[in-house]
């Protein structure tokens, strides 16, 4: 009983380093907070057009001269909410924003706007679809979700869930991969997928039993293309290694998928 | 017993820190230092009526959550479901019955969107609230009559926002799936139609 005392003594320190950085957290953005309310920007381009909404067929309503500041409200996708020294509010593009300057008079840095590596520390939510082009399963059709977090630049984790269907059959399938994207600068990049998983099968209709467990490895090549800086569309080609109970299954995978960062 | 609460705290902790380092990375100063709220996702349920192909209109309640990408896209998860499909005209023949118990009709599906006409809905003089008629395209699974199936899904949407964060869709989706209900030889291609009302929130 001496033993299972030390992970419990573990949870309590981590629920109270939790709890600590969690109020120190709040604190700090309270005192920030009452101190400047918003962002402030200076104007640096001739003028800055303001939209009534988020979006490039809404009409210019405003506009901002050069040296005019302007407190930096909500973001939305490619747009900022913003308003003006005489209390106007409207929207503006993102890159029209890229171009101002912080109080301090450094060049300013949001979040979507920033050069560099503004993948990093970023959340990837998205799905694939296509279809097996080899094995027992060719010609099933296959989607899934994911879910994957940027470390580095070039380093990401994702987890993956699916489902595989053909007509006698329908499988799920999860899997953990390494996501290495060396050039994630480039509007076009290639990716490296190296994962392992678990797929299990089961007939269709669900009248008899009988179900397949087989564990994987699946590794594969992705052409990802980034649209603005929070959606991309990615082609990727799999090959899967399953080992299950009675025989071994090789199946390639050609897929589509949608992604956005958040 | 006491190896297995061994192994179950072992499982609290790991999973503590796991945690742990999620928050951690959360509330980098990445996150700090940003002022700016983003509003990027929303979380939405909806009512409606699902007209499944050879049974009768039913009820349908879903979920949905939404992540917006560009000023255009927007990436969609969606839930809905039937829970009691009544009998279909073939099941009401004289003699004929059932063909399977569990009345109960799940589909999911993720979506790409795309607002093909952005606007503003003008509520009185002065108060004009963003809207858009979007189009929806994905894929996802349909479970009904003791078969799981691929469907895809197509459909249009209106939404409005009232109150900025409070928006309201209307959507008209086609689940389309096949389905092999009495065990014939064949597979048919079958169109779900949903309809459904619905009120999201934008965090």
């Amino acid at each position: 009983m001496k033993l299972s005392t030390k992970p419990f003594s573990h949870l309590l320190l981590t629920l109270f380093c939790l709890s600590y950085f969690s109020y120190g957290q709040s604190a700090y953005a309270q005192a920030e907070s009452k101190k400047n309310d918003f962002l402030q920007l200076e104007i640096i381009d001739t003028f800055v057009e303001v939209h009534t909404g988020p979006g490039r067929g809404y009409p210019v309503f405003y506009v901002i001269e050069q040296g005019e500041k302007v407190d930096v409200l909500k973001q939305r996708a490619g747009w900022y909410e913003i308003r003006s020294q005489n209390g106007r509010t409207g929207w503006t593009t993102a890159a029209q924003l890229s171009r101002t300057l912080q109080t301090t008079g450094e060049p300013a840095d949001l979040p979507s706007v920033s050069y560099g590596d503004y993948l990093k520390n970023k959340w990837r939510v998205g799905f694939t679809t296509g279809v097996i082009t080899s094995g027992e399963l060719d010609g099933s059709d296959l989607f899934s979700a994911t879910l994957s977090y940027r470390f580095l630049s070039w380093l990401s984790l994702e987890g993956e869930a699916g489902k595989i269907f053909d007509s006698g059959r329908e499988s799920e399938f999860y899997n953990a991969n390494i996501l290495i994207e060396p050039f994630s600068q480039w509007r076009v990049s290639p990716e490296l997928i190296i994962g392992t998983g678990e797929l299990e099968s089961e007939p269709q209709p669900k009248l008899t039993s009988g179900v397949t467990n087989g564990e994987f490895v699946n590794y594969g090549i992705a052409l990802n293309y980034y649209i603005g800086r929070r959606f991309l569309i990615r082609g990727e080609f799999r090959q899967y290694d399953v080992d299950s109970d009675d025989n071994e299954l090789k199946l390639d995978s050609w897929t589509i998928g949608f992604n956005t960062f958040f | 017993m006491d190896n297995r609460l061994q192994y179950i705290l072992l499982i609290v902790r790991n999973l503590s820190f796991i945690f742990a380092l999620l928050f951690s990375t959360l509330s980098s100063p990445v996150f700090a230092q940003n002022k700016v709220r983003g509003e990027i996702i929303d979380f939405g349920v909806n009512i409606g009526m699902i007209a499944i192909e050879d049974f009768p209109t039913s009820e349908a309640l879903g979920a949905n959550l939404t992540f917006r990408a560009t000023e255009d896209f927007f990436l969609q998860l969606n839930v809905m479901q039937a829970s009691s499909v009544e009998l279909s005209s073939f099941e009401k023949q004289p003699g004929q019955g059932k063909l399977f118990d569990d009345r109960n009709f799940l589909h999911y599906d993720v979506l790409i969107g795309y607002n093909i006409f952005q606007g503003e809905f003008f509520t009185g003089e002065k108060t004009a609230n963003l809207s858009a008629l979007y189009a929806v395209a994905g894929v996802g699974e349909t479970e009904f009559g003791q078969e799981s199936r691929i469907a895809t899904t197509i459909g249009l949407g209106y939404q409005v926002a009232f109150n900025r964060r409070y928006i309201l869709r209307l959507d008209f989706r086609d689940y389309i799936s096949r389905r092999n209900i009495n065990q014939g030889d064949d597979d048919a291609l079958t169109h779900n139609f949903h309809f459904s009302a619905g009120f999201s929130y934008l965090f």
